[in-house]
C-alpha cells in the first residue's frame, strides 16, 4: 500500500467512528444517512435494478422464485452508470429494492448521495468467504461485492507479431506511427470498463518518472494518433477490434488491434472457440485497474427482507462459484478459480500491478477527470 | 327520451373532453420536462437553444441528422418513384399481395430493421459478395471516402438505405393512388397540346401538378420519421448521433439536480431545436396533405389500369427488385437465426442448428423468455390499438364537424394537435411522463398501463390522418336515409358511418398494432423504470450483450424474427379485413 493510500485509509477509518449515530446508518465516511422509507409499495416481489448481468438468466431466477417464493422484477439499465443514473433520478422514491452492478468507479458516489442502506449479510458466515482482494476498495455493509476482473489492455497477436510491431513496453508507445488509427477505446462517459481503464492510466502517469506530462497528454496523444473512441465495450470490442470474436459477427469492423477489455477475457474467447484465441492482454504494470462489481439493498427499498435473500443467493457457494461460466467474471468466493475447460484459466492473464485509486479520491476528482478527458480526446 | 339536441350536445363534449385530454397528455410532460430542465440547469429555453449552437456535439448531431434525412428523402423518392409508377399504372397480378408486401418495411419494428441491415451489409452478406464494402469501407466505398474525405461513408450510406427501405412504402402508397386513378384522357389530351408536345413539357404541366403534392407530403413524412430515426441509428452508425439518439444517451441522467447537468443542458437544448424543425416539417406536411386529398379519385382504378394494359419487361424487373431489396433484410433476420459459428483450431464454419430458438425460448442469456416478451407486446399493441382507435376516430370526426360548421381554423387548431405527438420526440415524451410520476405520483410506476401511454400518443396521429379522409368523404344522405328509415341512433351508426368506414380502420389498426410492437424510443426509457420488457427491447438487451458465446446473436435473431412474424401475420390479417376496391393509401 502507498503512502497515498494508507493516509486515506486512516482518515476514512478515523471518520468512520465518529460517523454512527442513533437512528442514521453511515459507513466508511462521516456521511450520515436517513434511512429512507420504501418508495414504493410492498407488494412482496422483490425489484432488481440492474444492467445485463449475464449471470441473472431465467433460470437462476426461477430457481431462486422456486425455493422462496419471492417473485422477481427487473428494471434494466443499459450499464452500470445507468444503475447509478436511475437510483439518482428516482432518490425521493427508490422503484427497486436491490441493486446488482454498481463497481468501485461508481460505488463511492452512491454511497455519499445515501442511495444505499447497511445489509446484514456481513454478519453471515458465507461473508467470511468471500476473498480479501474483492473486499480490497470497500468493506462496508453498504454493498457486497459479487464478482470481479481486472481491466486491462488487450492486442491481437496476430498484429503484434513481435518483429514488425513489438509489444509495447509503455503506454506512449500506442502514440506512435505503427499504431496509427489501430487502437480503439471505450468512452469513460458511458462505458464503465473505460472509466476503470482511464482510473488506470491517471495512476500510471502519476507513478511515471516523468513530471511533465498526466493522463490527459497521453489521451490527447492517442486521440491525435487517430485512436478510435466509442461510447460502450461493445463497439470498441466487437466492432472494431480484431483479435475477438467481434471478426466472426456482423458489423465487424475490424480497424483497431488494441483495445480495452478485461485480463481475462483472451480465456473467454477460448472458452468459446474450442481454445483457440489470437487475442492476449498486455501486461504492464499499472496499466489495468482491479473492478469489483457490488450488490447492495437500496434505501428506499420495499423488499428489504427479500433483497437480504437475495445477496445471500447471490453469494452462496453454488450461484456465485459459477461467475465465470455464467457472467463471464470471477467469483467472489476465496478458493475460486476459472474452469480449466477449453484453455479459460490458461488464456486468462494475470495483471501483475494493477492501479490503485481510492474510492473517495475516484468520487472527488472523476467529474474533473471526465471532463479533461472530453477535452483531451475532442 | 334524448331528442337529437341532447345527443349532439353529448358527442360535442365527448369529442372536446378527448382532445382537451389528448392535448394534455402531450403537453404537460413536455411543459414539466422542459421547466424541470431548465430548473436544473439554470438556462431559459432562449438560452439553451443559443447554447444549441455553441455545443460541438449538438452541432455535429443537428448537421449529421439533416444530412442523413435529405439523403434518405432523395433515395426513397428515387426508389419509390418507379415502383409507385410502374404499380400505379399498370394491371398486375395479385396486386394486393405486392402491396401489403411492399408496405411491410414500414410497419416492421425499426429495430428488425436495423438488425436485417446488419446482416445484408456484413462481411461476406449480399452486399459484400457483390463488392460493396459498407462496413469495413474497403473498395469503391472505401474510394469514395478517400475521395470526398468524409469519414464512415458506407456506415451513412447503409443508414440512407435502411432509411429508404423504411419508408417506400410511404411514397408508393401516397404517389399510387393518384397515378391509379388519373384517367387516361388526360395524359392523351396533354399530348396534343403545345405544353405537353415533349416529355419535359408533360412532366411540367401534368406530373409535376398531379402527383406533385402527393409526392412533396410523402417526402415531407419520410423527412420526419428519418429526422427521428433512433434505433437505426444506434445500431448501423454508432459513432455518429442524430438528435434523437443524442437526447437518448443522454436522458438516463436529465433532469437529475447536482448531478451530470451537462446531460440535461443537451437535452433540454436538442429538444427545443428538433422541435422547431418538425414543427415546420408537418405544418409543410399537412397543408400538402390537405392539397393532395383535393386531387383524388378522377375514375376508377381498374379502368385506368385496364386501357394501359400490363407492365413492360422494364416495369416487371423493377417491380421484382423493389419487392427483393424489400425482403431481403427481413430474410436474412430470419436466416441468421439458425445460423451458430463454431470455431475449431482458428477455423471458423457455421452451422444450422435449433438451439439459438430454444435458448431464447427458454430464457437463457436474458431475464425473460421470448413468450414473455411476445405476450407483453401483444399485450401492449392491443390495449393500445383499442385507445388509439376511440380516440383517433373522435379527434377525426371532430375535425370533420368543424371544418362542416365552418370553424376552419379551431379544425386546424385540433389538426395541429392530434399532429403534435410526431414533432414531439419520443424520448421527450418518455421523458416527461417519467419525471412526471415521480415528482407527482410514484406509485403509478407499477401501473401497467404506463408504457402504453407513449404507444397511444405516438400512434393516434397515424389513426388521425387515415380516418380523416374517409370521414370527410361520408355521404351525409345515408345517415338521413337511415334516419327516415326510422333506425335506432344506433343502427343509424352503425348503417351511415361504420360500414364505411371498415377499410380505414383496419389500415389504422393495422399501422397502430405495427408501431406499438415496434415501439422503441419511449418504451426505452420508459422501461428503466419498470419492468415491461417488450420483444423489441428483448432483442436489443440481447444484441447490447458481449457475444464470445456464439449462441446470443442467433438468440437476438431469433427474438427479431418472433417480432417480425408477428407483426407481418397481424398486418396481413388486417389488410384481408379490408374491404375490396378500397385502394391503396394508408
Amino acid at each position: 500500500m502507498n503512502f497515498k493510500l494508507f493516509t486515506l485509509t486512516s482518515i476514512l477509518l478515523t471518520a468512520s467512528l465518529s460517523g454512527c449515530l442513533d437512528g442514521k446508518s453511515s459507513d466508511n465516511q462521516n456521511i450520515e444517512c436517513t434511512t429512507l422509507s420504501a418508495g414504493h409499495d410492498d407488494d412482496g416481489k422483490l425489484r432488481i435494478l440492474t444492467y445485463d448481468v449475464l449471470a441473472l438468466n431465467d433460470s437462476m431466477i426461477e430457481s431462486f422464485e422456486t425455493a422462496t417464493g419471492i417473485e422477481i422484477e427487473f428494471i434494466k439499465e443499459s450499464d452500470a452508470g445507468g444503475i447509478l443514473d436511475q437510483m439518482m433520478l428516482t432518490k425521493e422514491a427508490q422503484q427497486a429494492d436491490l441493486m446488482i452492478g454498481l463497481d468501485n468507479s461508481y460505488l463511492q458516489t452512491a454511497i455519499e448521495n445515501c442511495l444505499l442502506r447497511e445489509t446484514l449479510f456481513t454478519q453471515s458466515p458465507q461473508y467470511q468467504n468471500i476473498s480479501s482482494s474483492s473486499l480490497e476498495a470497500y468493506q462496508g455493509k453498504l454493498a457486497i461485492p459479487f464478482d470481479q476482473g481486472t481491466v486491462c489492455l488487450n492486442y491481437d497477436e496476430n498484429f503484434v507479431d513481435g518483429e514488425n510491431i513489438t509489444i509495447p513496453t509503455s503506454l506512449w508507445n500506442l502514440t506512435e506511427p505503427q499504431w496509427n488509427g489501430k487502437t480503439s477505446f471505450p468512452s469513460p462517459l458511458s462505458s464503465s470498463p473505460g472509466r476503470a481503464f482511464m482510473l488506470a492510466t491517471i495512476d500510471y502517469f502519476e507513478s511515471d518518472a516523468d513530471e511533465q506530462t498526466d493522463a490527459f497528454d497521453w489521451w490527447e496523444k492517442m486521440s491525435e494518433n487517430d485512436a478510435t473512441f466509442t461510447s460502450g465495450w461493445s463497439e470498441s470490442y466487437e466492432t472494431h477490434y480484431t483479435g475477438g470474436y467481434g471478426e466472426y459477427t456482423v458489423g465487424h469492423i475490424g480497424d483497431s488491434h488494441l483495445t480495452v477489455s478485461y485480463c481475462h477475457s483472451p480465456g473467454v474467447e477460448a472458452y468459446y472457440s474450442s481454445n483457440y484465441t489470437h487475442s492476449t492482454s498486455l501486461e504492464l504494470p499499472k496499466t489495468s485497474f482491479h473492478q469489483v462489481e457490488y450488490t447492495g439493498i437500496i434505501n428506499g427499498a420495499a423488499n428489504v427482507a427479500g433483497a437480504e435473500q437475495f445477496i445471500e443467493y447471490l453469494l452462496s457457494n453454488d450461484v456465485n462459484s459459477m461467475m465465470p461460466e455464467n457472467n463471464l467474471m470471477y467469483s467472489v468466493l476465496v478458493n475460486s478459480s476459472l474452469p480449466e475447460t477449453d484453455g479459460f484459466r490458461h488464456h486468462a492473464d494475470i495483471a501483475t500491478t494493477t492501479a490503485e485509486i481510492p474510492l473517495v479520491r475516484i468520487e472527488m476528482e472523476m467529474e474533473q477527470w471526465l471532463a479533461n478527458w472530453k477535452e483531451a480526446t475532442q | 327520451m334524448l331528442t337529437s339536441k341532447d345527443r349532439t350536445l353529448i358527442s360535442n363534449s365527448i369529442q372536446w373532453t378527448v382532445i382537451i385530454a389528448f392535448a394534455l397528455t402531450i403537453i404537460l410532460p413536455l411543459l414539466y420536462a422542459i421547466m424541470r430542465l431548465e430548473a436544473v440547469t439554470g438556462m431559459s429555453s432562449l438560452d439553451s437553444v443559443i447554447s444549441f449552437f455553441t455545443l460541438t456535439e449538438t452541432k455535429e448531431a443537428l448537421r449529421f441528422t439533416l444530412l442523413e434525412s435529405l439523403f434518405s428523402v432523395i433515395l426513397t423518392l428515387i426508389i419509390g418513384l418507379p415502383l409507385a409508377w410502374q404499380l400505379g399504372r399498370y394491371e398486375w397480378k395479385h396486386i394486393s399481395i405486392i402491396r401489403s408486401l411492399i408496405s411491410i418495411p414500414f410497419v416492421m419494428p425499426a429495430i428488425v430493421a436495423a438488425m436485417g441491415f446488419l446482416a445484408l451489409i456484413d462481411q461476406g452478406g449480399p452486399l459484400d459478395k457483390i463488392g460493396i464494402d459498407l462496413r469495413t469501407e474497403s473498395g469503391i466505398i472505401g474510394n469514395i471516402s478517400s475521395v470526398t474525405g468524409i469519414e464512415n461513408t458506407g456506415h451513412f450510406i447503409a443508414l440512407v438505405i435502411a432509411h429508404a427501405w423504411f419508408n417506400i412504402s410511404l411514397v408508393v402508397r401516397m404517389v399510387e393512388p393518384t397515378l391509379s386513378t388519373m384517367d387516361p384522357r388526360w395524359e392523351e389530351q396533354i399530348r396534343l397540346l403545345p405544353a405537353g408536345n415533349s416529355r419535359l413539357g408533360r412532366v411540367k404541366n401534368l406530373w409535376l401538378p398531379f402527383i406533385g403534392p402527393a409526392i412533396a407530403c410523402a417526402s415531407a413524412l419520410c423527412f420526419v420519421f428519418s429526422f427521428t430515426s433512433f434505433a437505426l441509428v444506434k445500431w448501423l452508425t454508432p459513432t455518429k448521433s442524430t438528435l434523437e439518439s443524442l437526447m437518448a444517451d443522454s436522458g438516463g441522467t436529465a433532469g437529475i439536480y447536482n448531478y451530470r447537468i451537462d446531460t440535461s443542458e443537451i437535452v433540454l437544448a436538442v429538444c427545443l431545436v428538433q422541435l422547431i424543425i418538425l414543427v415546420t416539417a408537418l405544418a409543410i406536411t399537412s397543408r400538402l396533405q390537405r392539397k393532395h386529398s383535393l386531387r383524388h379519385a378522377i375514375v376508377s382504378e381498374s379502368s385506368a389500369r385496364k386501357s394501359r394494359g400490363k407492365a413492360s419487361f422494364f416495369g416487371k424487373a423493377v417491380l421484382i427488385g423493389g419487392l427483393i431489396f424489400t425482403l431481403l433484410p427481413l430474410i436474412l433476420v430470419a436466416i441468421s437465426s439458425f445460423v451458430v459459428r463454431t470455431v475449431k483450431n482458428g477455423t471458423i464454419s457455421s452451422d444450422f442448428t435449433l438451439d439459438a430458438w430454444k435458448n431464447a425460448w427458454q430464457g437463457d442469456n436474458s431475464t425473460l423468455s421470448i413468450p414473455e416478451a411476445l405476450s407483453n407486446s401483444l399485450i401492449y399493441a392491443l390495449i393500445t390499438l383499442i385507445f388509439s382507435i376511440i380516440i383517433g376516430w373522435i379527434i377525426a370526426s371532430s375535425i370533420n364537424r368543424l371544418e362542416n360548421s365552418g370553424n376552419m381554423k379551431l379544425a386546424k387548431i385540433v389538426d395541429m394537435i392530434s399532429l403534435a405527438p410526431l414533432a414531439i420526440s419520443a424520448v421527450m415524451i418518455g421523458l416527461g411522463i417519467l419525471l412526471g410520476i415521480l415528482r407527482w405520483n410514484p406509485a403509478m410506476f407499477n401501473w401497467f398501463l404506463i408504457p402504453v401511454i407513449p404507444h397511444v400518443l405516438l400512434t393516434t396521429p397515424f389513426v388521425v390522418r387515415v380516418m380523416l379522409p374517409a370521414i370527410r368523404s361520408l355521404d351525409i344522405s345515408f345517415e338521413e336515409q337511415a334516419k327516415m328509415l326510422g333506425l335506432s341512433p344506433t343502427k343509424v351508426w352503425i348503417h351511415s358511418r361504420l360500414s364505411f368506414l371498415l377499410g380505414p380502420l383496419a389500415v389504422s389498426s393495422s399501422l397502430t398494432i405495427a408501431f406499438s410492437l415496434g415501439e422503441f424510443g419511449a418504451t426505452w426509457i420508459l422501461v428503466r423504470s419498470g419492468s415491461w420488457d417488450t420483444l423489441s427491447i428483448l432483442v436489443d438487451q440481447l444484441m447490447g450483450q458481449p457475444k464470445f458465446n456464439p449462441l446470443v446473436y442467433p438468440m437476438a435473431m431469433a427474438s427479431a424474427t418472433v417480432l417480425m412474424a408477428l407483426t407481418f401475420v397481424l398486418f396481413l390479417l388486417a389488410e384481408k379485413v379490408r374491404p375490396d376496391g378500397e385502394g391503396s393509401g394508408f
